[in-house]
């Protein structure tokens, strides 16, 4: 069924949204496809590694973060680690190329969502969705 | 434009396209194995487009691609949306739905991969046009795909010998 042209997600609050990765590339192409989603984008801020990354969770306001975990100075699951689980925390979505078992159900065991790479830029947007409980045909 | 009629269903075969605002219409690519399926519909305009496309570059074969578009991935899927606009559509709200792709059999058998060549000239060429793919079934080893689009709902079936549902 393609007949999907509602948008009541466009009337929501825009997201503010933090990328954190030591990919410049990866960066961009996960930015480029929450873009090409169609949901209501705020701020997005980058980071390039779990230090940086963790100064601007703990001053910005975000509501999705998407994290890699290998990262210079700070690891994304440590970064996450140390942020605690604020009760206004951010829809998290770990973004790895550790796709093991073993990785991806520690990630959903601290309440994150998590997604493999490489990935499909379809497969982030169905993590993103998922993770903020937007319907498919609700964007 | 090579398409049959028959009572409403427009059979679109290789190397050809339908695109239809008519709510009658039901656009059927019959039997992909490598080559894609590539359906398209607007829901606001309601026009919809399938395509059936057996090769993925044109500019691997210049001499017998020339007046032969919609056989190669990367001139077929720009001549499809282009038509869609001119019904209306507009880029931004069209869903794509795909299906195809599947590959000869193993790598032995199939050395040219071209169902594989297909959908990497279809990522490479939504992604750089800012289109995501909405709904797909591809791949597979000798697996035979039929795919059909309802103008009137945008619906898109796909038939397989063991299964058949909505894409």
């Amino acid at each position: 069924m393609i007949d999907r042209h509602r948008t009541p997600a466009a009337a929501a609050p825009p997201l503010s949204v933090l990328v954190v990765d030591d990919s410049r590339v990866m960066r961009a192409m996960i930015i480029r496809t929450l873009r090409l989603c169609g949901l209501p984008l705020g701020t997005v801020h980058e980071a390039a590694d779990g230090l940086a990354g963790l100064g601007i969770l703990e001053t910005e306001p975000i509501t999705l973060a998407l994290v890699d975990i290998n990262m210079p100075k700070l690891s994304g699951l440590d970064m996450l680690a140390r942020l605690g689980r604020p009760a206004a925390g951010p829809v998290v979505i770990v973004v790895s190329s550790d796709g093991s078992d073993a990785r991806a159900s520690q990630v959903l065991e601290m309440g994150h969502g998590f997604l493999h790479k490489p990935f499909a830029p379809e497969d982030l947007r169905d993590a993103v969705l998922r993770a903020l409980g937007i319907p498919d045909d609700d964007r | 434009m090579a398409t049959a009629r028959l009572t409403g269903e427009r059979i679109v075969g290789v190397g050809a396209m339908c695109v239809s605002n008519a709510p009658g219409d039901r656009l059927v690519a019959h039997a992909l194995g490598s080559c894609l399926g590539v359906a398209v519909f607007d829901p606001v305009a309601r026009v919809g487009g399938l395509l059936h496309v057996p090769l993925p570059s044109s500019v691997d074969d210049r001499d017998r691609s020339r007046g032969r578009p919609l056989e190669y991935v990367d001139t077929a899927v720009p001549a499809l949306f282009r038509d869609c606009y001119k019904l209306g559509a507009t880029k931004g709200r069209l869903r794509v739905a795909v299906a195809g792709g599947a590959s000869a059999g193993d790598a032995s058998a199939d050395g040219f991969q071209i169902g594989k060549r297909n959908l990497i000239m279809l990522r490479k060429l939504l992604w750089k046009n800012g289109v995501l793919i909405h709904a797909h079934d591809v791949g597979g080893e000798r697996v035979w795909r039929t795919i059909s689009l309802d103008v009137a709902s945008g619906r898109v079936w796909l038939k397989m010998p063991d299964r058949e549902g909505e894409l």
